[in-house]
């Protein structure tokens, strides 16, 4: 008897003191000095080399607490690992936005990871800023989820500007693609045809793998008995590598072009150089490892923050362009959360994050605006384009569009 | 027979008021994650049944539970011929969708046993994520399904993530005591004497292949309702919600709960979930040892921590959290009856 008035009393006083603390809280995740902003990255599993993106996060964040925070206030980052996996991010951006109560999920990482909480996140008025996936829907459907906007180029131009530059460069093109079987690979063949245009039909072969195979082996060498002299590899990761070593156990030289998101150095200076030099990609970030920006402030920026910050860096971290990445995205959410103002709300950072303008991001390319529009979700839509020669990317050609539509 | 009713009684009356009154004290996060570790639970229930009490090893139940999963999904947002279910009606569907398929495993599993027979489960669980990859437009290919998030029906005033967890810990409450029920019955000593030996058990006059497949079925039903409920917790499903990690993860999980202990079960479901979630946390208490360091963000990390949590729980607890309250009740019923 004792023991249930015990309880009876003791969840009434939890319940009392609970509904005392629940006052109404003007915008979740932000204090009087502080702003919370949260991510799901994959930490672990076969893409977990792209996590770094998360760890350029938080020391951006770090360096920029040091120098004051934004407008007084300074930001806290939390970032979770998924794995890679669609059903941990829906799991890890509910304990964000309902445990952590952050302002806003920023930069997570993968289309399919973002589409699973896309809806999520639009249905609890969450802003989902800067998707660190190049899919065009995230830009594209934002009458229907008005709460997401994308950051990186958009796919299907890459595939475009690679079409356009075929037409244009090689003659009596044979093109042979490996893509990726979901949107993104999709996005980019879809872009691809569009850039060929009258000359679509140069594609003599075009295959897809499943993102979980494990092995494009068998997809390259189909390829090659086409006879092809271009190579699309529209593949993520490890998958770019097979292919790689693939095209050069089969002694195969075609013109290869590597899609933006696995053209990072530190992939590409391990593959077979036969059959990457000469590869050509779309590029908008500053590469830390090319001696192009050996001198580059922004770059001698990016090591000292991440020397300083980088809570258990190394010195091959430092020419690891996934960290640069992450910086370039933190650079212009600062100033998204700086131009929300004073007192940002969720609404008024998607209104800052559909009203940009920003230049001299001292992470991308000098010469690109971060432009958008509440009709325009695209922030970065020029590129350049680079190619691979003795061990490093090299910038050639000035800046081209991205730009849909 | 009724002096050994009664600690079970009390434990399943301990667990029913915990249960009832635990949301009241965490927070409405901890209460889902609480619903998650209850689904967890639930899938263990069933394959205690199959393993603990049958003795039929399963490596592939993560498949069973994406087969409850995808039906849900699948039946809430495309509907049955163009009708859309409510998500709650889709949980006994799935249960028996599933508890179907578990039935037709159960056919070879009759002609193969042990090692053999993991085998082929472990074959399930690496094929069944490639359907929904095979035929997307039914399933939803690697993109998923993205169903809607769960709302409290009836007009209940309770916030999504508590009524997850009373809707999972319902049944989950419900099914223990029909597992309880069933390894107690009839049924249930069948199971058991096909476990302890084959041969005694058909010459006893049990009919192998019924109890076998039987055996399959319940459990696969189990995990059905698991993944089903899965699925409405997370609003989303696709082949990488279900990997094949899963099915390794619920042996983990039994084998810490202790093969047939019902109620150990929930130890078990609690230690995958919690590894699976919050091994950076454990890392970080790693780090008040001396001489360690663990930086709880390195690429990797959690992956580590989970393995050598689980093998300090195995050195520990060789019979799992079943056979340590096993003990413990034995050491208290020695003492009564020598004093008695």
């Amino acid at each position: 008897m004792g023991v249930r008035v015990f309880l009876v009393c003791a969840a009434v006083a939890v319940m009392a003191v609970a509904s005392a603390g629940a006052r109404p809280v003007a915008t979740p995740g932000v204090s009087s000095d502080e702003i919370h902003i949260g991510s799901s990255v994959p930490l672990s599993g076969e893409a977990a080399i792209a996590g770094n993106v998360a760890r350029g996060i938080d020391a951006y964040f770090k360096y920029v607490n040091d120098k004051g925070g934004v407008l007084g206030r300074k930001l806290k980052y939390t970032y979770l690992d998924d794995g890679y996996d669609p059903g941990r991010a829906v799991n890890n951006t509910i304990r964000l936005i309902q445990q952590e109560q952050v302002f806003a999920v920023f930069s997570s990482l993968g289309t399919n990871n973002n589409l699973a909480v896309r809806k999520l996140l639009n249905d609890a008025k969450v802003p989902q800023l800067y998707v660190s996936s190049g899919a065009t829907t995230f830009g594209r459907d934002y009458k229907k989820y008005p709460w997401t906007i994308g950051y990186i180029p958009p796919y299907s131009e890459e595939g475009e500007i690679y079409g356009r530059y075929v037409v244009k460069n090689i003659k009596t093109a044979k093109v042979a693609v490996l893509y990726q079987n979901d949107d993104y690979g999709r996005d980019l063949v879809a872009g691809l045809k569009r850039g060929l245009g009258a000359k679509a039909k140069s594609i003599v072969a075009s295959v897809g793998y499943d993102p979980t195979s494990s092995d494009v082996q068998p997809q390259v060498t189909q390829l090659k008995a086409s006879k092809a002299n271009v190579l699309m590899v529209f593949a993520f990761g490890k998958f770019s590598l097979q292919a790689f070593n693939a095209v050069s156990r089969l002694g195969w030289k075609p013109q290869i072009f590597v899609n933006d998101v696995s053209s990072a150095s530190s992939l590409m200076a391990i593959v077979p150089q036969k059959a990457a030099n000469g590869s050509i990609s779309i590029v908008f970030g500053k590469d830390p490892a090319s001696p192009q920006w050996a001198k580059d402030k922004g770059i001698k920026l990016f090591q000292s923050i991440l020397r300083k910050y980088g809570n258990g860096t190394n010195s091959r971290d430092l020419k690891d362009g996934y960290f640069t990445a992450g910086m370039a995205t933190a650079y212009t959410l600062v100033n998204t959360l700086k131009k929300a103002g004073k007192n940002p709300t969720r609404q008024s950072v998607m209104n800052a994050a559909t009203h940009l303008t920003e230049r001299g991001n001292p992470f991308v390319l000098p010469g690109i605006v971060i432009r958008t529009t509440p009709a325009s979700r695209y922030p970065i839509t020029q590129v350049r384009l680079q190619r691979w020669s003795k061990g490093a990317w090299r910038t050639f050609g000035k800046l081209v569009s991205a730009k849909p539509g | 027979m009724r002096a050994r009713l009664w600690p079970e009684l009390s434990a399943f009356a301990a667990v029913a008021v915990v249960v009832a009154l635990l949301p009241r004290f965490v927070s409405d996060f901890r209460a889902r994650e609480l619903a998650i570790v209850g689904m967890y639970f639930i899938a263990l229930l069933g394959l205690s049944i199959l393993t603990g009490f049958n003795g039929q090893i399963s490596l592939g139940h993560g498949a069973f539970m994406a087969i409850g999963g995808y039906t849900t999904a699948i039946l809430s947002v495309d509907g049955f011929f163009g009708h859309q279910l409510r998500d709650l009606w889709t949980i006994p569907i799935a249960g028996l969708v599933a508890g179907i398929a578990g039935l037709v495993v159960g056919i070879p599993a009759l002609r193969l046993s042990g090692l053999y027979l993991a085998l082929i489960t472990f074959g399930i669980a690496v094929s069944f994520p490639q359907l929904p990859k095979e035929f997307d437009h039914f399933f939803g290919g690697t993109t998923g399904k993205i169903l809607d998030l769960a709302k409290p029906p009836f007009g209940l005033g309770t916030t999504t993530n508590n009524w997850i967890y009373y809707l999972t810990w319902g049944i989950a409450l419900v099914l223990l005591v029909a597992a309880w029920l069933l390894v107690r019955g009839k049924t249930g000593r069948a199971f058991k004497a096909i476990r302890d030996s084959e041969v005694a058990a058909v010459s006893a006059g049990i009919s192998l292949p019924r109890y076998k497949t039987l055996a399959f079925g319940i459990s696969a039903f189990y995990a059905g309702v698991a993944g089903s409920l899965y699925a409405i917790a997370n609003a989303y499903v696709n082949p990488d919600v279900f990997p094949i990690i899963l099915s390794v993860y619920l042996v983990v999980g039994l084998a810490v709960g202790g093969l047939d202990s019902l109620f150990g079960m929930i130890a078990g479901a609690a230690l995958i979930y919690f590894l699976q979630n919050h091994a950076d946390t454990v890392a970080r208490w790693i780090n008040h040892l001396p001489a360690l360091s663990l930086d709880p963000k390195q690429p990797g990390i959690p992956s580590v921590v989970f393995g050598i949590v689980l093998i300090v729980v195995m050195v520990l607890l060789p019979t799992g959290a079943g056979g340590l309250v096993r003990k413990l009740f034995g050491l208290l019923t020695s003492r009564l009856y020598t004093r008695s």
